[in-house]
């Protein structure tokens, strides 16, 4: 299961992904986004990373890596706190107990993919790499001008 | 009932989520301390010792002259970036600890461990929209 | 437990997103997207994501209730109508129909509006009317005039296939937000986007080329593009010559503006001027984008003919990737303008004044003698109100104490009728002030048609039962009307629309069978046509089939800057709220991320005030002041701030200048000052 890529320069700040992700996960959504110098937009969430560090502080075995995906087990978690301290993104939260993004399994597609309106997020890898070609494609063309 | 090792607590939040008798509570002056509170309980359940990360509680039989209330505080380790206490220093130790150093630090040689969440998401933000940002400041 | 899947229209904005109410039980537990809907592709915005949470408020209206004093009590559904059908007929009886005004809800169905147009004036009155008038009155008359029609030439998805898209006054990244993901597809495709906007909001984020104009200076900026596209010969000739008329009066009018006068003007550089007139004429296919910024000044009108001035005089209509595209607000803004719902209009734009019209709908309504002429705008139903000449109104889904401009003054007008009968899902602003108050469905506990702003009429089914003893506003007309001794033997949703269909030509092929996931786009004439994606594209509805070129002058706005109050006020919208806010300010999802009213000011305006980001400032206008928290940022240039209207307050500071002809208000464009509060 892919991870969900942001393409930045198509977010347009709506917060649909914040909005929809705690529609489907009882209340408590994991994306937040935050607007950098009133100019863009950045949604982040889990970036289920290979050397996930919350799956290092965990003590109790819910935050596993299990393939590619950082998989988090509600019934093992103590909600010490210890996981949400140790992801360099801030991307782990606690509400008693811990949660973050789980890519919405079983589902094929995440909710925030779907609900995005401008398309920025994807969890296809081959378009994530097509766009980011195509920006420095065009980054080219234009010598850095817009 | 419950003995504390005062040395060892790390100030997080398992013990006072998972008592079943809410005999463990927890108070925090908002971005400055933190108290944590077990009470005289006669359970002997030991549910807080068992999930304890930090091993830092111990059954121990039950004496009507051992006092009411245990407690320990900690003053909150400022976050680097908007100065407000978010973690005990047990707690970052702790971190520091069992995260590889090397991934103790961003793509910048900046270390994360001192900031609090909300700053870490803001700094990504702020890395992962540079050039956009740039871009559209004409 | 078995789930259904229930496919409704997303109450909020005109963009006419389709999604599933997943109900288990009688309940809806969930939303489930729509991944075929032709506009949305099952992607929803925040306001659509949350919609459920207004079924579900605990305020939500539940059974009638009058007034006494400032006390509410409970009354019965046959008591209800019993005053209500007094407060209306002592009007009527006693000072006549005209007396008495209705305002339909452009958050109604089409059928709904239908039936409140149709009840308004088979009660003999001329006064009826949506709030189109606060937003897209403009467009309703500047289009019909110069193209025969009034709505979104193209469709949405449409916009994929433009070359080169010019969004002037409108922020639909925020307030449409799926339209992003068709100007993204048309970016990739090598598209380039020009936005015109006070503010740097995040649509000015998508833009190649970002115009940053001074507010109400419209006209300078288009009229200057316009002479240099004709001085550079980069006009449509043919174009012109065989589907227009007046372009040679627009030659002579434009004459002056030269780039350099629409610069001192505006504030936009002379050199952004000729470039953005020569990427709109040159490309092949050029669209373009508009919303409040156009419409709502005093020169709402004017700013709408020079829009639709530069598509004609560049033959940038009726084909793939071109048009004039006015962004509609509410769902069914475009559908309550369609059915008539409207002061100047009956359904299907048959003019109110024209002896023909009444004669028309008179044969089929009863055959009663309908009222001949124009009457009271919803603008100007408030002044009557004030001032005596209306004594009664019948308020369905609209909040005037909230979304109408000098708050207080509205809440004075309405506070002077005889009788007031206000019918909405929340006690809203508005609804405090009435005598009987009446509790309606939601959209998803009714079923009816809804028209999008791309002209597309689509079928909402209804998901739930509505809560407590609330109605269907379908239900509640018809029975209100059979109260006052009006025939209105309406069962359904189904058989208002077979009406319509036999009465509104654009609507004829638009039957309840034909009506599948997309709907279909008006003009349908027949039950084997397929509908209009595009409009125009063989010529104009009008006389000689041409369109007209209507040229203008700029005007400046109503209200300059002084001493006294030396800021200009703008007001918009943001992305999580929606309109007066009595939707979205009951929807937590949504209130926990724009909790307060907030105005935006420039770092170079807020030093000397010694206003910082988050501090409590007061803004004052010659009409009131308001509190609200300030947002130092440089989106907005020195001298203008800004302020969305979601929060009650903002519409205390605003100016009821209005349009001479649309009547619209001058929301755009106040003087203010600000203090901040120590």
């Amino acid at each position: 299961m892919m991870r969900v890529y942001v393409d930045i320069n198509r977010c347009i700040g709506c917060r649909s992904c914040e909005v929809a992700c705690k529609r489907v996960h009882g209340g408590k959504g994991h994306v937040n986004v935050h607007i950098s110098e009133d100019r863009a937009s950045v949604p982040l969430f889990c970036h289920h990373c290979e050397e996930a560090a919350c799956t290092m502080a965990c003590y109790s075995g819910a935050l596993t890596k299990d393939g590619e995906r950082t998989s988090f087990s509600l019934d093992k978690c103590t909600g010490c706190g210890l996981c949400r301290l140790a992801c360099p993104f801030g991307v782990v939260w606690t509400d008693k107990l811990a949660h973050k993004c789980d890519l919405c399994a079983p589902n094929e597609t995440p909710t925030c993919v779907l609900t995005c309106p401008a398309q920025a997020l994807s969890n296809d890898y081959e378009l994530a790499l097509k766009r980011a070609r195509a920006r420095a494609g065009r980054a080219t063309i234009l010598g850095g001008k817009r | 009932m419950i003995q504390v090792d005062a040395n060892k607590c790390l100030g997080c939040f398992a013990c006072s989520n998972i008592c079943p008798n809410q005999f463990i509570t927890r108070e925090e002056e908002e971005g400055k301390r933190r108290t944590i509170r077990w009470s005289k309980c006669k359970e002997e359940c030991d549910i807080c010792v068992e999930f304890c990360p930090a091993k830092a509680l111990t059954l121990i039989p039950y004496s009507d002259s051992t006092p009411e209330v245990i407690e320990v505080s900690f003053d909150l380790v400022p976050c680097e970036v908007c100065k407000k206490g978010f973690a005990t220093e047990p707690l970052l130790k702790r971190i520091r600890e069992t995260v590889p150093s090397n991934l103790q630090t961003d793509s910048t040689g900046r270390s994360w461990v001192e900031i609090c969440p909300f700053c870490r998401r803001e700094l990504e933000a702020e890395m992962a929209s540079k050039q956009v940002v740039q871009s559209r400041r004409k | 437990m078995s789930k259904s899947l229930v496919s409704t229209i997303c109450p909020y904005c005109a963009a006419g997103c389709g999604f599933y109410v997943a109900v288990e039980k009688g309940r809806a537990t969930g939303i489930e997207y729509m991944l075929e809907h032709p506009a949305n592709e099952g992607s929803l915005c925040p306001k659509g994501n949350a919609a459920l949470e207004v079924v579900y408020s605990e305020d939500r209206l539940l059974y009638p209730m009058k007034r006494n004093g400032n006390e509410w009590s409970r009354i019965s559904w046959d008591e209800a109508l019993k005053l209500v059908s007094k407060g209306l007929g002592r009007t009527i009886k006693n000072s006549g129909p005209d007396f008495a005004g209705f305002l339909s809800s452009s958050k109604c169905t089409n059928e709904e509006n239908y039936l409140i147009q149709k009840l308004a004036r088979s009660l003999g009155s001329r006064n009826v009317d949506n709030c189109a008038r606060l937003c897209h009155a403009p467009s309703v008359v500047g289009l019909n005039r110069t193209l025969g029609a009034a709505g979104m030439t193209n469709p949405i998805p449409d916009l994929a296939n433009s070359k080169c898209i010019f969004v002037i006054g409108s922020n639909l990244a925020e307030n449409h937000a799926i339209l992003s993901r068709w100007i993204h597809r048309a970016k990739d495709r090598g598209a380039q986007v020009i936005v015109a906007d006070p503010r740097l909001t995040h649509t000015a984020w998508l833009a190649d080329l970002f115009l940053q104009l001074k507010p109400g200076t419209d006209v300078a900026l288009l009229n200057a593009m316009m002479k240099v596209i004709i001085d550079e010969d980069l006009v449509d000739k043919a174009f012109i010559s065989k589907s227009t008329k007046g372009f040679e009066d627009l030659v002579k009018a434009v004459k002056d503006y030269t780039p350099e006068k629409a610069a001192e003007i505006t504030g936009v550089p002379a050199k952004d001027i000729v470039k953005v007139a020569r990427m709109y004429a040159k490309s092949p296919a050029s669209a373009i984008l508009y919303s409040m910024g156009i419409t709502q000044h005093t020169t709402g009108t004017d700013n709408v003919q020079s829009v639709a001035n530069l598509a004609l005089i560049t033959g940038q209509i009726g084909k793939e990737g071109t048009g004039v595209l006015p962004l509609r607000g509410h769902n069914n803004v475009q559908g309550a303008c369609d059915m008539g719902a409207l002061a100047e209009f009956y359904p299907g734009y048959r003019k109110s004044d024209d002896p023909e019209t009444a004669k028309f709908f008179g044969q089929t309504w009863d055959t009663i003698s309908l009222p001949v002429g124009r009457g009271l705008t919803a603008t100007e139903m408030i002044d009557a109100a004030c001032n005596g000449e209306l004594k009664a109104m019948y308020i369905v889904g609209e909040d005037p104490a909230n979304s109408d401009p000098w708050s207080s003054h509205v809440k004075d007008c309405l506070e002077n009728l005889d009788f007031l009968v206000v019918q909405d899902i929340f006690m809203t602003a508005t609804a405090q002030l009435a005598d009987v108050v009446l509790p309606a469905a939601s959209w998803a506990e009714k079923e009816g048609t809804y028209t999008s702003t791309e002209r597309r009429v689509q079928w909402s089914n209804r998901a739930l039962e509505p809560p407590g003893e609330a109605k269907s506003d379908l239900e509640i007309v018809c029975m209100v009307a059979k109260s006052m001794g009006l025939n209105f033997d309406y069962p359904d949703a189904a058989s208002v629309l077979a009406e319509i269909n036999r009465l509104v030509p654009t609507y004829k092929g638009i039957t309840r069978e034909r009506l599948g996931i997309g709907g279909l786009i008006w003009p349908c004439p027949s039950t084997d046509h397929p509908g209009t994606p595009i409009l125009h594209s063989a010529g104009f509805k009008l006389q000689d089939g041409r369109a007209l070129i209507a040229p203008v002058q700029y005007k400046p706005a109503a209200e300059d800057t002084g001493t006294e109050y030396p800021l200009i006020l703008t007001t918009g919208r943001i992305a999580v709220h929606f309109n007066a806010g009595s939707m979205t300010r009951r929807s937590p999802s949504l209130m926990e991320r724009a909790p307060n009213l907030f105005v935006e000011i420039n770092p170079e305006d807020a030093a000397p005030l010694r206003i910082n980001d988050g501090d409590s400032v007061e803004v004052t206008t010659e009409r009131g002041t308001t509190t609200a928290l300030a947002r130092v940022t440089d989106s907005v240039k020195q001298g203008v701030v800004f302020m969305p209207f979601h929060y009650p307050g903002t519409n205390f500071l605003t100016t009821d200048a209005r349009d001479a002809e649309a009547k619209i208000p001058e929301f755009k464009v106040a003087a203010c000052n600000i203090v901040r509060r120590d």
